[in-house]
């Protein structure tokens, strides 16, 4: 380069002695003798002079075969008049650039990598010649590439990089060009894909898809989303030169030259081995939790037993006639075995809903005798100042269907958990009920429980319902637990298909936390103890409930008597029941269910019967292990007979002659929702 | 299906002519048939008519009638078990109707037939105390049901307008 600068430097100088002289504009003039103007002309290098008005005053030989244009044609042109490829230079303001660049600094200017016609990489050097502080002349020279500058750049990537990529074998990195056809391949493709460099270069991407997706064209949209988004990356199966398939993660990246789209790189990652651990992790995380839920069940089992030896023992020795002594540590020991007792229970119950075996009966249930029971049970525990009511909507349902034991768990969580952390104030407790507007006759029943206790310090919010968390200074022996309690109250709520909550009590200090449940049969009646003799119009209730759900319920009648069977067929019928079948005997009815064991949702059945007997009929059920509700229907009114048939597998029992009200609300029982 | 079916035996067995002195009402029989049982079959009837519960009732006279057949042939067969099981079986259909007279007699049978006294309850070892005793209820039990028969025929009666239910 200094050289070039000094040669050129002394060309010119020798250049601007002569010119005045030298017909310098007449090109076919013959040199006499060699001088060092003739350098310009014959250079190999295709070189521009240029004078200070910017006007070509020489330019090489070489030059032609650069730009296609005659010595002739450029001499005496202005710069400005000719396309800036046949200089060449990548566009007129690059050019422009450089030149004023050159003549303000005196400083040589070069132009890098520009693509002329000919498509191989030039560099234009601008030479600025000032005589003294007069700018005289400036020199454009294109300068071709190295091969090996070309070919490496023609790649895309330095020598470092393009090992790197060599060597890696977990990714596929290879490139594409514009049309998505394969220019490139790495080891790691060849050992991903199965394809070897020869076999594979020049093919279209789209080979490693599937013909689904080749159909959907979504190699081709890959390429559009990546050009549009700046890359792309995507999930999915991709396949191997032998048909096989793996879990890829694809990047497709678009590469820019001078601003050209030239190509993309792709980089595929094979997930498959990533995927199977992950499976592997999960199946061995949920037998883990198994395990541990299991452990929790037997150990606490086994603990309540002897526990519940130890607490008989202890009532018996606190009726000994103890000294006052004795009696105090007495009562210090039943009290931390109700306390243990009480843990082993939450355990047990919290394993139970942790590994779903939890199930709810449902029965009739008064929301409000279970709030009072609830208040009187927690009452005892009151600290003396504290204020302990309930209030419950007056429209209220009087009976509802869900499970009171659970309900009644989760309530007297709650209200145990208010009592036990409010020293003085309230403890509120309030309850509604939602008609359920999906499904008719259901209703969501929402209970709040309202104190002025020491309330959730807001750290503890979000792990509040998370099962062995206590927020409590468990330090404090005033506040014992497991941290159980509200998490078995979360869960057993949604088993009642509601929601647990807990929010600051606007009135300040303290809590409020509030559970719904979802319950069915907003006004149902109970289950007759005894037989009326007229129908009570409150039936009317349950009598159109039924009704909606009756089309719904697939029944088998099983009865021997003809007279029996169409009565009885008739009273379902008028029940609301449209699918019935009815089978004649015991036998029939088995090989009617064993046809299609699932289909039926109720099996009311004489005891009976000729052939094979209801009872009979009924342990053959049951071995299949159906748990259809299967009713007795029964003649036979003699005390016992009923706990007889029950104790055989059947569900329930109705004597004869079967009365409607009666029928009703014992199928209410086992079908109702 | 079964409705239908009884009809037609019905018709082909026409009332017998046991006509009672003075027309009575089922307020009148309320002794041998539950009034709320029966009604409760004649609710199942469509408006204006009694083509179910005719079918229903007829259907039984036949069943009863057969079942006594049986019972007098078993009688004499000193089958007890037999006995034991068409009681059951008459009692059930005889419960549905709301017949309670008809009903407590084959309930007795039942018992008597299962060796046991009438109530069910004590064992009673002789069997031709129990066949005795079968013998005399089962004429109590025919004398009760050709009351309700005649009662219901009447009340049913083809000839007869249709009562409306009282």
């Amino acid at each position: 380069m200094f050289l070039d600068g000094r040669l050129s430097a002394l060309s010119l100088e020798e250049k601007h002695a002569r010119s005045p002289k030298s017909p310098l504009g007449d090109g076919d003039a013959p040199v006499k003798s060699p001088s060092l103007a003739c350098i310009y002309r014959y250079t190999p290098t295709p070189t521009i002079v240029l004078d200070a008005s910017m006007t070509i005053v020489e330019v090489s030989d070489s030059h032609h075969a650069l730009s296609g244009r005659t010595r002739q044609s450029l001499l005496h042109t202005a710069i400005t008049d000719i396309l800036p490829a046949e200089i060449p230079a990548p566009n007129i303001p690059t050019l422009y650039g450089a030149l004023c660049a050159a003549c303000s600094t005196g400083e040589v200017q070069v132009v890098e990598r520009i693509l002329p016609a000919n498509k191989i990489l030039h560099n234009l050097r601008v030479t600025p010649i000032f005589d003294g502080s007069a700018l005289i002349y400036l020199v454009l020279e294109a300068l071709k590439l190295s091969e090996e500058a070309q070919s490496v750049k023609h790649a895309y990537m330095n020598e470092t990089y393009k090992i790197l990529v060599d060597t890696v074998k977990d990714y596929a990195i290879f490139m594409l060009d514009t049309h998505g056809n394969i220019t490139t391949w790495n080891s790691g493709a060849a050992i991903l894909k199965g394809w070897n460099t020869e076999d594979i270069v020049g093919k279209h991407f789209s080979v490693f898809y599937s013909p689904e997706d080749r159909m959907a064209a979504k190699p081709t949209r890959a390429l559009a989303v990546c050009l549009r988004e700046g890359r792309m990356e995507d999930e999915g199966w991709r396949y191997r030169r032998d048909g096989s398939r793996f879990w890829a993660n694809v990047l497709i990246t678009p590469i820019y030259q001078f601003n050209q789209h030239v190509g993309f790189v792709k980089v595929t990652r094979d997930l498959t081995e990533r995927k199977e651990a992950e499976a592997r992790m999960t199946a061995a995380f949920e037998e883990s939790s198994r395990l541990k839920t299991d452990f929790l069940a037997n150990i606490s089992h086994e603990i309540r037993t002897p526990m519940n030896g130890m607490q008989i023992a202890m009532t018996m020795l606190a009726d000994t006639g103890l000294s006052s002594a004795q009696k105090e540590h007495a009562t210090i020991i039943q009290d931390s075995m109700s306390l243990l007792l009480q843990i082993v229970n939450d355990v047990l119950d919290y394993s139970k809903l942790s590994s779903g075996s939890f199930s709810l009966h449902s029965d009739v249930l008064d929301v409000n005798d279970v709030v009072g029971a609830v208040l009187r049970n927690c009452r005892p525990l009151l600290k003396h100042g504290v204020d302990l009511t309930a209030t419950i909507a007056p429209d209220f349902p009087k009976r509802l269907r869900g499970d009171p034991l659970r309900y009644r768990q989760i309530l007297q969580n709650l209200v145990g958990n208010a009592v036990k952390f409010t020293e003085n104030g309230y403890v509120r407790v309030s309850t509604t009920c939602t008609p359920d507007s999906d499904e008719k006759g259901c209703c969501t029943v929402r209970t709040e429980v309202a104190d002025t206790g020491i309330g959730v310090p807001d750290n503890a919010i979000n792990t509040l319902f998370t099962p062995f968390t206590r927020f409590a200074n468990s330090t404090l022996r005033q506040y014992q637990g497991t941290g159980l309690g509200l998490s078995i109250c979360k869960s057993l709520a949604e088993l009642m298909n509601g929601t647990v909550g807990y929010a600051p009590n606007p009135e300040g200090r303290g809590s409020v936390f509030w559970f719904t449940a979802r319950m069915g049969g907003r006004s149902i009646v109970a289950p007759p103890k005894a037989r009326t003799s007229t129908s009570t119009p409150v039936d009317r209730n349950l009598s159109m409930e039924m009704r909606a759900i009756a089309p719904h319920k697939h029944v088998l009648l099983v009865e021997d008597n003809m007279v029996n069977h169409t009565v009885m067929l008739k009273l379902l019928h008028s029940i609301g029941f449209t699918r019935i079948d009815g089978a004649w005997n015991g036998a029939e009815a088995l090989s009617m269910i064993k046809k299609k064991p699932l289909s039926y949702e109720l099996v009311l059945m004489d005891v009976s019967m000729p052939v094979m007997d209801g009872l009979a009929a009924t342990g053959h059920i049951r071995d299949m292990g159906l748990q259809m509700p299967i009713i007795a229907i029964t003649g036979n009114a003699l005390q016992g007979d009923a706990e007889s048939y029950i104790a055989k597998g059947m569900s329930d029992c109705i004597g004869k002659p079967v009365h409607r009200d009666q029928l009703l609300s014992v199928l209410w029982k086992w079908i109702g929702t | 299906m079964a409705p239908t079916e009884t009809t037609t035996k019905a018709k082909e067995e026409p009332p017998k002519p046991t006509k009672p002195t003075k027309p009575r009402t089922l307020a009148d029989m309320a002794d041998s048939i539950d009034q709320e049982t029966f009604n409760q079959i004649l609710e199942m009837d469509e408006e204006g008519e009694h083509d179910f519960s005719k079918g229903i009732v007829y259907g039984f006279f036949d069943q009863a009638e057969n079942t006594f057949e049986k019972m007098e042939k078993a009688l004499d067969d000193k089958q007890l078990k037999e006995l034991s099981s068409l009681g059951h079986f008459l009692k059930g259909s005889s419960a549905t109707i709301g017949l309670t007279k008809v009903k407590d007699a084959c309930e007795k049978i039942q018992h008597y037939g299962a060796g046991k006294d009438e109530t069910g309850n004590t064992d009673e070892p002789d069997e031709k105390v129990s066949l005795g005793k079968i013998k005399k209820t089962i004429e109590t039990a025919k004398k009760d049901y050709k009351e309700v028969e005649a009662f219901l025929r009447e009340y049913f009666g083809d000839d007869a307008e249709p009562t409306s239910s009282s």
